[in-house]
């Protein structure tokens, strides 16, 4: 009895509701079946964005408190595939690099790219991996893959301090082109998102989506001109070739970052091709979260 | 008076035996969307396979302050109906409103993660939970008091026991301060005193005019705490009225059930 008494006086009195308050008129929340078309609630989104940086932080956390390697990790990883393609396509087979010395030339749009490719697979594979976290509370299932990406986002900032160092290594000056550099980050910010939601919402329902994802990841790659200038595409192919919309990215990235002429056609194509990709992207999300928790 | 909860018609259905595999793989998605075009989309095509109404045609209303126990045998549909007023799964068909904040516990260790410490489980799952940094920070000492791991604040929560783990799930939930808590079963692995806590905890929030929705099998609790009951059976309400008279009906029932099922 008197453990009781005990643990009734430590709990805080909370503020006494009037039985007789007023009811909100509208309800907080209204739960439905789903319906074919469902919009997107930003504000709901936008008021829980801690958990989104929550999210973030408790990957981070996790990451750094399990490998040694940690941050270096972060910079290794496209050092490391940096040198292994300078050998052989910079090197051994002389690949054309838009007159820019190789290593930087690959280094640049492999900094971008495996930004890319990190951030659509852990995005594909963040839902499931959090299904603990969906089969138990509810909020904006969005926020998940984002945060994936958030993080691989941080990875980028980090490792583009190693870009600053060639830049001056090979004594490559800055231009006022630089400016538009958040214009292609924010692009394939955008491409990333609209893939790697993709890739969360169909691998929920389908595990082997997980499993083509890298290998679709890969022949992307060499689609893309990341260890190669595009100039080796012959100009019939060249249409076909820029509806790739990494091809306008990477291109004005590296045009932004050594004063190469910037290619607008192909740049305007990847707009055009992103931003339809992104609202179905994020349509085909909505649509198929009100099922997350039944099928992870 | 309002209501502060009204729930109409709520179904929901689940599809059995959908799937050879242990989860489809792209290969047959093809396969079966060549068979129906619908497929890719609409979940609820079913195709031949068998389907249950894990709920059907639920309707209620609480009214604010109630503490309304929900009893039933395994498989009624309780824990189904708190996680739809959760919102972790949309209902097949009917709706339902809330005109209050909600605030839920459906299961232990609630978005914890094991090789973060107490301390920063606190902050995480208080903001997964709908918590504001400051509101949490504030309430810091008074969670760990009820939760009564002081001692483990700083090791990984994959250090715990599962009664430290549920003591902590529930003293943040606890704090949540909502208009309207969910429960689910949250008593069963708490020994007795941790038990009492809680029950003392949630009758209190109901003396407060919290709104508390409380599925147990543990009908003590739902006799001490429960100012009303639901009973459950087969996915439709079968009984509604104060907690005693529920739960003698539901237990007076008892042995003609087993007989008529065997």
């Amino acid at each position: 009895m008197s453990t009781l008494i005990e643990s009734a006086t430590a709990i805080t009195v909370l503020p006494h509701r009037a039985i007789s308050r007023q009811l909100p008129n509208e309800p907080i929340t209204r739960i439905q079946p789903p319906k074919f078309w469902e919009a997107i609630n930003l504000a709901e989104i936008w008021a829980q964005r801690e958990v989104f940086y929550f999210l973030m932080w408790r990957d981070l956390k996790v990451r750094y408190k399990q490998t040694v390697i940690g941050v270096a990790w972060v910079v290794l990883q496209p050092i490391l595939i940096t040198i292994v393609f300078a050998i052989f396509l910079g090197r051994l087979i002389k690949v054309p690099s838009d007159g820019m010395p190789y290593p930087i030339f690959a280094y640049a749009s492999l900094l971008l790219w495996t930004f890319a490719s990190n951030a659509i697979l852990s995005s594909s594979y963040s839902l499931v991996l959090n299904a603990h976290i969906i089969t138990r509370v509810y909020f904006s299932r969005l926020l998940i893959p984002a945060a994936a990406i958030g993080v691989r986002l941080l990875d980028f900032v980090i490792a583009s301090g190693v870009l600053i160092g060639l830049m001056t290594y090979y004594r490559i000056p800055v231009t006022r082109a630089a400016l538009c550099l958040p214009l292609f980050v924010l692009m394939i910010g955008a491409l990333t998102l609209a893939i790697g939601l993709l890739g969360a919402s169909l691998n929920v329902r389908y595990r082997d989506v997980g499993t083509i994802m890298p290998i679709l990841l890969q022949a992307w790659m060499f689609v893309s001109p990341i260890v190669y200038s595009s100039a080796v595409v012959p100009a019939r192919l060249r249409f076909l070739y820029s509806l790739n919309p990494l091809v306008g990215i990477i291109d004005g990235y590296r045009a932004a970052l050594f004063n190469l002429p910037f290619d607008w056609p192909s740049i305007v194509m990847s707009a055009l091709v992103i931003a339809p990709l992104l609202i179905v992207s994020m349509h085909v999300f909505i649509k198929m979260e009100s099922t997350f928790a039944d099928d992870v | 008076m309002r209501s502060i909860i009204e729930v109409e018609k709520i179904g929901k259905q689940y599809f059995l035996g959908r799937r050879e595999t242990v989860q489809p793989t792209v290969r047959e998605a093809v396969k079966s969307s060549l068979e129906s075009a619908v497929e890719f989309w609409s979940r609820n095509a079913g195709h031949g396979h068998r389907a249950i109404w894990a709920l059907r045609d639920v309707s209620f209303q609480v009214a604010p302050g109630e503490v309304v126990g929900i009893i039933g045998s395994n498989g009624a549909g309780k824990s189904t109906l708190l996680r739809i007023l959760a919102r972790i799964t949309r209902p097949t068909t009917g709706a339902a409103q809330l005109f209050g904040r909600t605030g839920s516990l459906l299961g232990i260790s609630t978005g914890f993660h094991p090789d973060l410490t107490g301390r920063e489980n606190i902050y995480l799952n208080g903001a997964i939970l709908g918590m504001k940094r400051r509101e949490i920070a504030r309430k810091f000492d008074e969670i760990v008091a009820f939760a009564q791991i002081d001692n483990f604040l700083d090791t990984p929560t994959k250090r715990y026991s599962s009664g430290m783990y549920l003591r902590l799930g529930f003293a943040i939930a606890a704090h949540l301060d909502p208009e309207i808590l969910l429960l689910d079963e949250v008593l069963t692995m708490a020994d007795v005193s941790f038990q009492q806590k809680c029950l003392e905890r949630v009758r209190v929030a109901g003396a407060q005019g919290t709104t508390v929705l409380f599925v147990s099998h543990n009908f003590e609790s739902v006799r001490s705490v429960c100012s009303r009951a639901l009973r459950l059976e087969g996915g439709t309400i079968t009984d509604d009225g104060p907690p005693e008279a529920v739960v003698s009906n539901y237990l007076l029932q008892l042995p003609e059930r087993e007989l008529i099922s065997v």
